[in-house]
């Protein structure tokens, strides 16, 4: 394991921005999201959960595939270049769990070659949550916060003025020897250290507001769960914005579109949300047209469907929508329905 | 709010008992202390559920659309920005007087959970009490008092009608106007956006609309958004993409604040909503401050019968979009338009 003096992070930051992009959470107004770092940037580690989730990086709102142009009677394609090597630091072990999440529908038959060939040239750095929050429901999921979470190629722990840092991966390890003058051994009284750090989050997660929520409690199989009365009521509030869906690290829905300019354009693929109207439209109009529908569907996706195909829910309890829903219609509240009287809090 | 909230109780559940309304619009209680959130009530025996505290935000009278076609009556808690928006649902032909029950509630000010934080108050935070304009943050072992305005929403603290316009029956009793201010206050933002020149407005306004995460949160909990289409939900009129595309992004975030000129009613909950913290209040206030200088002081949503001054046309109305003409210059006697 190795370490570094907080106060010598830009030096590590104009290092590894030497070779790749990095992506740090930076301070812009009122908000913090993962942006691409430069000199004079204000880095912001303490903030616990980004706006927008990292998915960003690996999964852009926006990606362009194609561009194409007609020249005569031909029709000239060009496959759009995907980004360099880049580097996400700071990553928290919920939105590290949303990528495996990802991976399992992009990397699955037919694989997404736009996704593996952004997979494959990031690295992700996580961060250790020293202060888990009353919106925080990971450990719900199956995640540990205090650990080094599964899919992180370096992992981080803060104490006190230092960074702890370990290689999880081979990519992890090679960027850590590449690193090795600026990063320093951990001795072994610091070690202790760390580890009475990780007890003392694994308590902190103990006494959170949202502790016992608990998906398990969901019964029933996928048509009876469709077709239960707590979604007549649950809807009623629901705006119909997409605030939820977008601020969600594990939501991948997107469409195919083209920009189609007078000889030429672009095909790109961006963002869509389960809760807009004219999701999924079709030539025959729209399969769910009202907003019960639209809202059992972003949640039956998360619980059930996503759940059956992988045996994982599509959730990671990060608390965004929780959070961000401006009339709290978070998954927190469905979960509980759904569960009825045994996820009585 | 305490003493208030039993009365509202007793008032949703007598109205649902002698079927005054068929439904009742309030709030409800979540997990969290800041979770008070938007409920509907049909049974008396659910009231026990309801909830009136410092962080029922959200208007209710934007669910009014739902029930535009259909027979219900329906009972609804007002605060004064809500009542501003009914009013203007009914002057936009979107909401029937006659079917709804307005109960009308004072409010002083909604609290705004990210300035709790901020302050660090909600660790170990077990109940919040209201005492007059002072908030008091009991957890365990302590109680901290603090001054209601330093934990407010911004826009509360330049509410003009904290008392509702318009109602049925008003529950509790009027509070003093504390939160007023004047234009000066009131405008200073767009003030200091108009001293700027048109580069750096520009670059100010780019840099806004390019945080845009087009989640439409903005248009969705806004009064004055109710169409029951929106233009940009028509994928066949493709008059906006769904890409984020910095150009697109300024399009839409533009005609919304064009479409809602003259009718938006200064609430602040397009502000309030914004994931990415874009300044839509300064864009509304502009054109707000705009109307008031071109076609005299106007207040959407006070009177549902004045006639909108976007809506009407008088022969001396300003005529600033002509170049150069500034202040809407009478143009010559048999002059060729």
């Amino acid at each position: 394991m190795k370490k570094i003096a907080k106060d010598k992070l830009s030096l590590l930051w104009k290092k590894i921005a030497e070779n790749y992009q990095l992506f740090l959470p930076i301070t812009e107004g009122k908000v913090v999201n993962f942006s691409i770092w430069e000199e004079g940037a204000e880095v912001d580690l303490n903030t616990l959960r980004t706006v927008n989730s990292p998915k960003n990086i690996i999964f852009p709102q926006t990606e362009t595939y194609l561009k194409f142009k007609k020249e005569g009677k031909k029709l000239n394609l060009e496959v759009v270049a995907n980004k360099g090597e880049y580097v996400v630091f700071g990553v928290r072990s919920c939105d590290v769990a949303s990528f495996k999440l990802l991976d399992n529908v992009f990397l699955d038959e037919p694989i997404d070659k736009f996704y593996e060939e952004s997979r494959k040239k990031g690295l992700i750095i996580s961060q250790a949550c020293l202060n888990p929050q009353e919106t925080c429901f990971c450990n719900s999921f199956g995640i540990n916060p205090e650990l080094a979470p599964e899919g992180a190629d370096i992992s981080t722990w803060e104490l006190g003025d230092l960074l702890f840092w370990e290689a999880q991966s081979e990519k992890g390890k090679n960027l850590t020897e590449a690193l090795g003058d600026i990063l320093e051994e951990v001795i072994e009284d610091e070690q202790e250290k760390l580890n009475q750090l990780k007890t003392g989050i694994k308590d902190r997660l103990k006494d959170l507001p949202l502790a016992q929520i608990n998906p398990e409690t969901i019964g029933g199989d996928l048509k009876e769960i469709f077709d239960s009365e707590i979604w007549d009521e649950l809807h009623r509030r629901c705006l119909g914005c997409g605030m939820c869906t977008y601020v969600c690290p594990t939501c991948h829905c997107y469409d195919v579109k083209d920009y189609d300019g007078n000889k030429g354009g672009e095909r790109f693929r961006c963002w869509d949300s389960c809760m807009f109207s004219d999701f999924t439209m079709m030539a025959h109009g729209n399969p769910r047209t009202t907003q019960k529908e639209r809202v059992r569907q972003r949640f039956m996706h998360k619980l059930v469907y996503y759940t059956n195909n992988y045996k994982s829910y599509a959730c990671v309890g990060c608390g965004r929508c929780t959070e961000k829903c401006p009339v709290s219609l978070d998954i927190v509240k469905v979960i509980k329905k759904l569960g009825g009287e045994r996820n009585e809090l | 709010m305490e003493k208030i909230r039993e009365e509202i109780k007793e008032k949703a559940r007598q109205a649902l008992a002698s079927k005054e309304v068929d439904v009742i619009l309030a709030w409800e209680k979540g997990e969290l202390w800041y979770d008070s959130y938007p409920a509907f009530f049909t049974k008396e025996k659910d009231i026990d559920s309801l909830v009136w505290d410092s962080f029922c935000v959200n208007n209710l009278s934007k669910y009014l659309l739902e029930y535009t076609m259909t027979d219900k009556k329906i009972g609804v808690f007002v605060k004064g920005c809500d009542a501003l928006a009914f009013n203007q649902l009914v002057q936009d032909n979107r909401v029937s007087r006659d079917k709804v029950v307005l109960y009308g509630l004072p409010c002083s000010g909604m609290v705004d959970p990210d300035k709790v934080r901020t302050k660090n108050l909600n660790q170990g935070l077990t109940e919040i009490k209201k005492s007059k304009d002072k908030l008091i943050f009991i957890t365990k072992d302590k109680e901290i008092t603090v001054p209601a305005h330093e934990v407010y929403y911004d826009k509360c603290l330049h509410c003009r009608y904290p008392n509702p316009v318009t109602y049925d029956q008003l529950v509790g009793e009027t509070v003093a106007a504390e939160g007023v201010l004047d234009d000066s206050v009131r405008f200073s933002g767009v003030k200091e956006l108009e001293e700027l020149s048109c580069e750096e407005r520009f670059e100010y306004w780019d840099g806004q609309f390019s945080k845009c995460i087009r989640c439409f949160a903005c248009r969705n909990v806004c009064p004055a958004c109710s169409c029951k289409q929106c233009t940009f939900d028509d994928s066949d009129l493709e008059v906006l993409g769904k890409a984020r595309e910095d150009s697109e992004d300024k399009f839409f975030h533009l005609i919304r604040a064009y479409h809602v000129a003259g009718r938006c009613i200064d609430c602040g909950e397009c502000s309030r909503v914004c994931p990415q913290d874009i300044s839509l209040e300064k864009l509304n206030r502009k054109l707000i401050k705009d109307i008031n200088e071109l076609y005299g002081e106007y207040q959407a949503g006070l009177d549902p019968s004045a006639k909108a001054p976007l809506g009407t046309y008088k022969l001396e109305d300003a005529d600033s979009f002509t170049v150069g003409e500034k202040g809407g210059k009478k143009r010559e006697k048999n002059s060729k338009r």
